[in-house]
Formats: C-alpha cells, structure tokens, sequence
C-alpha cells in the first residue's frame, strides 16, 4: 500500500517534466471573483491543443502540446505563486496569461520578466500594461487595450445621439479603467457625463444607485462583469425604468444577460467587444470550431483566448527547439506580414510552412492579432445587440 | 402631498432599503442567536443561507425538469429547509460540540474553517457559475400600483418584495410565538440569559442547543432565499458577503435579543439604501464604492458607543 | 535536483517567512496578549500601501512615487501600521474576544475601502506596481546610478555587471534578507517573553482581575501588544509588496488569504510559542503552494486511468478543493492538536532558571 502511494506521488511530480511534450503555464482565475467568464476561456485554451495535437503536434517529432493550468484566482498573491510553480516545477516554455490585469503584471513583474520567460495575456485590458516594460520585450495580448475600446464606445454613443450620459462602472481593475477612458474620450468629443459613480461589485441591490444616477440622465454606460453585479445592476435599472439607453463594453458581453434578463427587456441595450470582422475567413474558421466544441465563440475574450494559445504553439514551433529566449521574437514573427495567411485551426498547413523555413501570418479570431512595439494589438471592435433573442454584432468602422 | 420628491424617495430608496433589511433581518436572528445562546460568532452563517438558496433551486430544477412542474420558490424552500436544519445539527454535531467547553476562539475558527468547507463544497457540487433563479425582470405590482396611483400616492412594488415583505412579518410573528408562548421558547430565553441558572433549574441545554440551531436554520433558509428571489440568481459568495452586514445587524440590536436583530437589520439596510441618496445637492452623500463600507462603520461606532446594542442584549 | 526546483524552494522560503512575520506579529496580540485580532489584512495592507508610495518612482497613476530608500519604506511602513493600530486600540482595546475580532474585520474591510476609493492617492483598483523588490532593486538605472551604489562603480559598469549575472541572482538575497528580518523579530519577541512585559502579558492574559488588582496598567499593556503586533504586520506587509511588485486592494488583501491563513498558521505551530508561529507559517504555505501540484497531478492521472470520462468540470473547480482541504486541515488541527504542534511554554521566572 505504502509503495503504491509513493509511486502515485512521484508519478505525479514527473509526469509532467519527462514526457516529449511542449507545455504552456497556463493561470486562469479559475476561483475569485469571475469564474464564470473564465470557464469557456479555458475551453477555447483547451480547444487550441485539442487542434495542435490533432495535426500532427509539435515539432518534428510530433510532441504533444500541452497546457500546464493553474489557478490564479484574479489574486497577485495567487498568480505570483502559480507562475513560480509553472517556470520553476513545470519548467513551461512560455506563459498563456492570467486573466485579471492586476494578476499579470504582478506574475510578469514579480516572477516571470526577471526569469525571462514571454507572457502572453489573454484578456488583460489594462492600459499600464503598454508601458509596464522597461527594454525587455516580454508581455503581449491578444486583448485590446482598454485605451482603445474606451474610445470606440465613447465614439459609438455619439454615433447614436447620445450628448449625455450617466456612468456607472464596478470597482476593479478591469471596468474602472475603462470607465475612466470612456468618460474623458466621450467628454473630450463634446459629449456631456452627467454623473460619474463607482460601484462595488456583487451587492444584492443597487437600487439607490441606479436612482441617484437615473435623475441625471437616460442613458446610462454600465461598466461591469455580468457575473459580479453586472445583470443585477441592469435587472435594477430596468425594473425602475429610469433609463432607456445602456451602453457598456465586453464584460456585460454574454449570452447569460440574455437568459437572465430576457431579450425582450434588452432593446435598447449595445455592447462593444473586440472582435475580428465576422465577414472574415478568420472569423468564418474560428466560429465553426468553437460550434463544433460547444464553445459560445462570441463571449468576452474566449475568441482571444484561442488565439492566444495557438500563437503561443506557433511561435514555439517557429523556434524549432523550444527554447524560452527566442519564444518573443518567434510571436513577432508568426503574427505579422509578410507570410502566408494563416487562419484559427490550420496547425497542418502553418506546420508545413514553418518546416519548409517559410513565413506565416496568423489572422486570428479576435483581430489580426499584429503586435505593436509594447506587445499591444489594435483590434476591431464591434457592436452587439439583442436582435431576436440572441446577440447580434456588427463591426464599428 | 405626494411630489415626484417623495415618490422617489419611497420607491427607489425606502422600499429597496426594506427589502435589503428584511433579508438582513432574518439572517441576523440566526446569529444573534447562536451568538448568546451558544456564545460564539458563527461566521458559517452566511454559507447557511446560500446553501439553502442553492438546495431550493435543486427542488425547483427537479420539479420542473423530472416532475414536470414548476414550483414557487417558497414552496421549493420547505423540503430544502429540513436540509439545511440536517446541515446545522450535523455541522453542530462534529465540528462546534467537541468544544463546547473549550476557549470561545477555537469555536469560531471552527466556524470559520466551516465557512471555507461549506462554500467549497457548493463551488465543487453546483460549480462556481451564477445559476439563474427566476429569469426575466420583475414589474410593480399592477393592482397595488393602480389603487396606489388613483389616491395619488404611487408605489412601485414588485411581486417578489410584497413576498418578502409578508413572508418577513409572518415569520417575525411565529418566532414572537415560539419564544414567548412555548415551553423550548422560554427554555432558550432562559439559556441566553444565564446558561448556569438555566442548568441548575434542570433546562435540557442539549436540547435548547438544538432547537437553536433549528430556528436559526429556518430563519438563514429564508433569508437565503428571499435574497435569491430579489437578485433572482445564485452566487456562491452571496452568503459571505451578507455575513458581516447581519453580524453589524445582531450587535446593533444588541446580542440575544431577536426583535433587536430585526430592528439593526432594517436599519443597516435602509441606510446603505439611503447612504446612496442626493441629500445635498445632486450627487450621492456617499459615493456608491463606500456603500459596503456604511454596515461596518455603524457596527463599529455601535461597539465602541453602546456595545449592549440599542435593545440593551448582553455585552462581553 | 532539478535547478528549477531549488528557485521554487527558494520562493517557498520567501513567502514562508513573510507569513511567519505576520504570524509572529499576530502571536504578539493573540499569543501574548490574547487580542483576537481578525484584521489582519488591514494592517498588512497600510504597511504595503505605505512602502509601495514611498519607494516607487514617480508616477502618473498615483500619488508621489517619493523614490526614498527602501529600508526607510519598511521603516515608515512599520511606524504606519503602529499609528493606525493605535487609534485602534484607544477605543477598540476594551471590547473583549469575539467582539474585537468583529471590529476589527470591520475596520479592515474599511481600511481596504478607502484603499480602493480615494483614487488619487492609491490608483483605486488598479494597484500601484513597480514596487521595488530588495537586492533586484539595484539593477535598476535609478538605484545604480545614485548612492551608494555610485560610489563604488559608475552606472555603465554596473549594469554591465547587472546583466553578466544570471537573472535569479536577487532570489537568494531576497530570500535571505526575508528570513533574517523573521529571525532578528523572533529574537526580539523571545527576549520580551522571558521579560518582565512578557510574565505581565501572560499573567493579564491568564486573569486579568488579579494583574488588575496587582497594579498592572491592563489597557496601556494591551494597547502594547496590539501597536507592536501590527507593526510587525505592518513590516510584513511591506516585505508582501515587495515580493509580488504589484499591490492592489481587493484580491491582494483577500481576508481568506491574508487573515484567515495567518490565523490556521498560528493555531497548527501553537499560540504563544514563537517557534510555532514560525513553524507553522512555513508548513501551511507549503501545504498550500504544493497542493496546487498534487491536485493537479492527481487530477490528471484521474484523466489518464478514467480515459474518456469528461473531467474537464472537475479541473476547472480543483482551486476550490484546495481550499475545502485547507478547511478540513483546520477542524482537523482544533480538534486533534487543540495546542499546537509546538505548545506554548510558560516562560520561568529567572530565579527559577537557576
């Protein structure tokens, strides 16, 4: 009995350090304050190897591509241990980012930018983390900073007669800041903030606020996780009827508002969220797989996810040997012109490619995923509404 | 006279601070019960409620998906009560007797280790996602809000919240019964008062324990479930984060006393509400971010100030 | 060994003695004192958010950035934490067991709020980041080219330096200067519990009418121990900053992380025994860090045997089973060693020792 506890340990511990493989530290904030969000991320992480290793896997010898998950909880404290177990245990080649902007810049700054490891985030939106760098280049993401989103939303509010509105964002690190774009971008193009009001995330009731900022206009820009006060805040706002128009970004994005609120509650209700044009290939490619795997291809950052792990194995392929120095410029290289146009999904023919000692550009789900010199992507953004019962997105132009 | 002041003062500030005290209200009686009767702090309490708001939406879930029918929250929570009140007396059984005789600290790190288990256990078994309770918004009350309009006197009250409200009075209303009229009522008023006295005059302590948990359990049972029927979803954390507002509840109305607890629950309630509303000029008093913090500063002004509690309950 | 695997001690090392400081500050008021203190965060937060102000460079997002040396963060850090649990104490000290513990989470859901509020100041919730992390600091331009690093080498020649090393070459520094600070404060705490003022502390702590009646001023030795336990915690806090760069009030100070995990190291290593505090700190943490590895690991060798059964639920939730365990540890420990693993000692009197 003793000795079969003891091998399963050491089987445990090796494991993961033995086998050919290619493995990706992965933290997710699997607990904490949104784990509903995550939940569908991991699936498109996982469904990003699922394709890798259906087509032939890595390199030449075919290596499994593997992603190590841990939790990092949306927590610096968490996400710091994590990624020290990640880089030092599971010795990763590179790390498929935390989710929360505070939990990626404290693992990159604390742990994995002195150990020289490449971050790529998945759906930090924080504008700190364009100028986090100090003559590395370490950090990429596939999420539009919030800078830009911010805008496009202030801009599409006046696109539609909005002059004046009232804002409300939940107090985290993700919605204050681009509630703090919003409201200056929106301000600075002529429009008017009528009132301007934090938020705790995840009260019972938000009634008294909904009122106080209802007397001061009709509209109303929400900046809140659907899964921590977001669909309270609105299901509030709606049942007092003091707005007409809400406006918000992709962390209201989801299916889940429709099925709480009920799409017949919601017309007048648009969300931006980045996102490739869906009249592209690109996006034609990656809906088809997501449906495929019972994934909701449209919910905030999932597309971002998949793309996130399938540069990732790209760029580790590019290197040809695994190695976690040449991991950042590899991601330059496969995620911009020139080269062969390649789309979610087609590892085989990206593999092919990359064999012969060509050149690739992944077009991804989420945008064309070309980094700028801080590792930030421009993106796309669209615009989504409840056309009979279920989100409907057009682009922004 | 009945301005667009007042009506929006009553319906958007009033009425929602009451229906968030009610909720309070009743999850404080548990605590302020096990506090002075079992004389610790039960930080489980707030897991309590939220496991009950989860088991009754497994009823309903089963009832309408196996059975073939849907059932009113209110019903689904009477199979779900005796659950919760297992849960207690099992809880009580192996984690809190062991140290009855112990220092009151072991006690409420055990409690506090509950917490985590509990709330674990509901994260592993339902998953860490919001369930929808009761989908779609709630409007006014149509009847209530046509007789109210034609006297000139407008409310604006859903369903769900005249549920609460009544619910709240006629569950206020057979805990006055149990403790002033029955023999274990009396027996508990007795422990809490003085648990030597009430040993030497031959009270049955186990069985008032008992009975405690029970009607603490009935009570976080319905708190639970109201809050589920007002936010209309489940949340893991929706217990832990009403915990320290009920605990701000049970001490402002002084420990041992449940109609004091009611009274602290209203008022916390109404004063986040109102904490919220343009006293001074157009803005909130207080902006929304602080309004978590408005329980915590009138439980800590109350215990340095008054800690018996405005009921004059008993202070350590 | 794997190299690799020695960093990750290294960190465990680290973060071990960081919650062994708060667990010795923590033993102060609970131990010594028998405060039951449960804001904990609290005090570990004002002592992060006053080293990361004082010490980070100059910034946009919040106020100052002041760039002042780092021990003088870590000083006024510590001096902080002790203001504030001083006004604390003058008018919480007098509530007894449950009701202080009720207070103070109170107060530090406060403190935590303002944090989180008052913007300007603190960059709300998105945290100040690029705290300076000891010994690492000195790669940077801003600490190699002024003293005293200046007047040893001139700012090329240390950064040729900087960068010839390899990059983990802070961690055993860090590590080491973590673990003296435990040991320096452990020796200090040990001196004050064989004291006078520690015999005194025991004795209210035992009965307090007889130390009343003795003549022993309760409440100005009461408001003692929980000024110089939040300290410590203050100085903790400031060591928490520097080891994760990036602080932010809500997730940072999680009162499940922070306070809820101090309190289990305390009670497993035994109340009032230093040795225990700071046992009991390294143990917890490693359970902790290392069942992330073991549930992950067993997890997937669950996959591996039960091949084609769906457990894709079962991974994304294994954070919460950690945390289940972590509570079942708990019970386990009150009921099984309701002293600890290392019990307290009740210091002799000198003359005894003899």
């Amino acid at each position: 009995m003793k000795r079969t506890i003891f091998t399963t340990a050491a089987a445990m511990l090796c494991s993961t350090a033995v086998m050919a493989e290619v493995s990706v530290g992965n933290p997710m904030a699997l607990t904490g304050p949104i784990p509903d969000l995550v939940a569908p991320m991991a699936q498109a992480v996982d469904l990003a190897a699922a394709n890798v290793n259906a087509q032939g896997g890595m390199f030449a010898g075919g290596e499994s591509y593997k992603i190590i998950r841990a939790d990092s909880a949306c927590d610096p404290v968490a996400a710091v241990d994590a990624v020290t177990k990640l880089i030092n245990v599971n010795s990763v080649s590179a790390i498929l980012g935390p989710v929360c902007s505070g939990a990626t810049i404290a693992q990159a700054e604390s742990v994995s930018f002195p150990a020289g490891v490449t971050t790529l985030s998945v759906s930090a939106s924080s504008p700190a983390i364009s100028t986090m760098e100090d003559g590395t280049d370490l950090m990429f993401r596939t999420a539009a900073s919030d800078a830009y989103q911010g805008v496009a939303l202030a801009n599409l509010a006046l696109a539609q007669g909005i002059t004046e509105i009232a804002v409300s964002y939940a107090n985290d690190d993700y919605n204050a800041a681009i509630a703090a774009v919003f409201s200056a971008a929106f301000a600075a193009a002529g429009g008017t903030v009528t009132a301007n009001e934090a938020h705790e995330p995840s009260k019972a009731s938000y009634r008294s606020e909904v009122a106080t900022l209802g007397a001061t206009s009709d509209n109303l820009a929400l900046f809140a996780y659907y899964g921590s006060g977001g669909i309270t805040l609105m299901r509030n706002a709606l049942e007092t009827g003091a707005f007409d128009t809400f406006l918000g970004a992709d962390g209201m994005l989801s299916d889940e508002v429709i099925a709480q609120i009920g799409a017949e509650n919601m017309g007048n209700v648009t969300f931006t969220t980045s996102a490739s044009d869906s009249t592209t290939p690109a996006f034609a490619a990656w809906a088809a797989l997501a449906e495929g795997a019972g994934i909701p291809a449209s919910d905030p950052f999932v597309p971002n996810s998949y793309d996130a792990a399938f540069m990732l194995a790209l760029a580790i392929e590019k290197t040809g040997d695994d190695n976690r120095a040449s991991v950042s410029a590899a991601l330059r290289s496969i995620s911009s012109a020139p080269g062969e146009v390649i789309l979610p999904g087609e590892w085989a023919k990206a593999k092919a490619i990359l064999a012969a000692g060509g050149d690739i550009n992944y077009e991804g789900a989420a945008g064309n995923q070309d980094f700028d010199e801080n590792g930030d992507v421009a993106g796309l953004f669209s615009q989504s509404s409840v056309v009979d019962g279920a989100w409907s997105a057009t682009l922004i132009k | 006279m009945w301005n667009s002041f007042g009506f929006e003062f009553i319906n958007f500030y009033f009425i929602p601070g009451l229906v968030l005290g009610c909720i309070y209200a009743l999850g404080a009686i548990g605590i302020t019960l096990t506090f002075s009767i079992l004389r610790f702090a039960n930080f489980a309490h707030g897991e309590t409620m939220m496991t009950g708001a989860y088991l009754t939406w497994t009823v309903m879930a089963i009832c309408s998906g196996v059975l073939g029918f849907a059932v009113h929250p209110l019903v689904a929570a009477v199979p779900a009560t005796l659950l919760v009140v297992l849960l207690f007396l099992v809880t009580d059984r192996y984690f809190y007797k062991p140290f009855r005789q112990a220092d009151t600290i072991k006690v409420v790190m055990a409690s506090f280790g509950m917490m985590l288990i509990i709330r674990s256990a509901v994260q592993v078994i339902w998953g860490p996602n919001q369930l929808t309770f009761v989908p779609g918004i709630a409007k006014p009350n149509a009847y209530l809000k046509d007789w109210s309009g034609s006297i000139d006197f407008l409310l604006l009250i859903p369903n769900k919240h005249l549920f609460i409200f009544v619910g709240t009075i006629a569950f206020m209303m057979a805990l006055s019964y149990l403790l002033n009229k029955t023999r274990i009522g009396k027996a508990m008023r007795a422990v809490s008062d003085s648990p030597d006295l009430a040993h030497v005059t031959g009270i049955n302590v186990d069985q008032v324990i008992r009975a405690t948990w029970i009607v603490g359990g009935a009570c976080a049972m319905a708190a639970g479930v109201f809050l589920a029927m007002d936010i209309q979803m489940l949340e893991t954390t929706m217990g832990f984060r009403m915990l320290l507002p009920m605990f701000a509840a049970a001490i402002l109305g002084g420990i041992g006393k449940p109609y004091g607890a009611v009274l602290g629950g209203l008022v916390i309630g109404l004063a986040e509400e109102l904490s919220a509303y343009p006293w001074i000029g157009d803005g909130p008093l207080l902006s929304p971010g602080y309004k978590t913090g408005v329980a915590f500063a009138i439980m800590v002004v109350m215990l340095i100030v008054r800690p018996q509690g405005l009921f004059k309950g008993r202070s350590f | 060994m794997d190299f690799g695997i020695l960093l990750y001690v290294l960190s465990l090392l680290t973060v071990g003695g960081i919650y062994a400081i708060f667990a010795l500050g923590l033993n102060v008021q609970w131990g010594f004192a028998g405060l039951f203190n449960v804001g904990i965060v609290g005090f570990a937060a004002v002592g992060a958010y006053t080293y990361a102000l004082l010490t980070t460079a100059g910034s946009t997002y919040h106020l100052g950035g002041f760039g002042f040396p780092l021990p003088f963060g870590m000083l006024v850090a510590m001096i902080t934490a002790a203001i504030v649990a001083g006004l604390i104490g003058l008018i919480c000290i007098r509530l007894r067991s449950d009701y202080l513990a009720i207070a103070t989470i109170g107060i530090a859901e406060i403190i935590k709020l303002i944090f989180k509020n008052e913007t300007e100041i603190t960059n709300g919730p998105r945290g100040i980041n690029k705290i300076p992390r000891f010994w690492e600091h000195f790669s940077e331009e801003r600490f190699y080219s002024s003293w005293p690093l200046s007047w040893f080498g001139t700012p090329e020649a240390w950064d040729a330096f900087f960068n010839s090393l390899p990059n983990w070459w802070w961690q055993p520094f860090f590590a080491s200067t973590v673990l003296l600070i435990m040991y320096v404060i452990y020796r200090m705490l040990e001196r004050a519990r064989i004291a006078p003022w520690g015999r005194m502390m025991t004795a209210i702590r035992e009965n307090e009418p007889a130390a009343r009646a003795s003549g022993k001023n309760v409440t100005a030795r009461r408001i003692e121990a929980f000024v110089i336990g939040a300290a410590i915690m203050g100085l903790a806090g400031a060591l928490f900053a520097q080891h994760l760069r990036l602080i932010e009030p809500t997730n940072t100070f999680d009162p499940a992380k922070v306070t809820f995990l101090v309190w289990v190291m305390l009670i497993l290593g035994g109340s009032g025994n230093n040795r225990g505090a700071m046992l009991g700190a390294f143990l917890i943490w490693t359970i902790w860090s290392a069942s992330e590895l073991i549930i992950t690991g067993a997890i997937d060798l669950l996959i591996d045997i039960f091949d084609g059964v769906d457990m894709g639920s079962l991974r994304t939730r294994a954070g919460f089973l950690r945390m289940m365990l972590i509570g079942l540890l708990l019970q386990v420990i009150l009921q099984k060693f309701p002293r600890g693993i290392l019990p307290e000692v009740r210091p002799a009197s000198p003359k005894g020792i003899k």
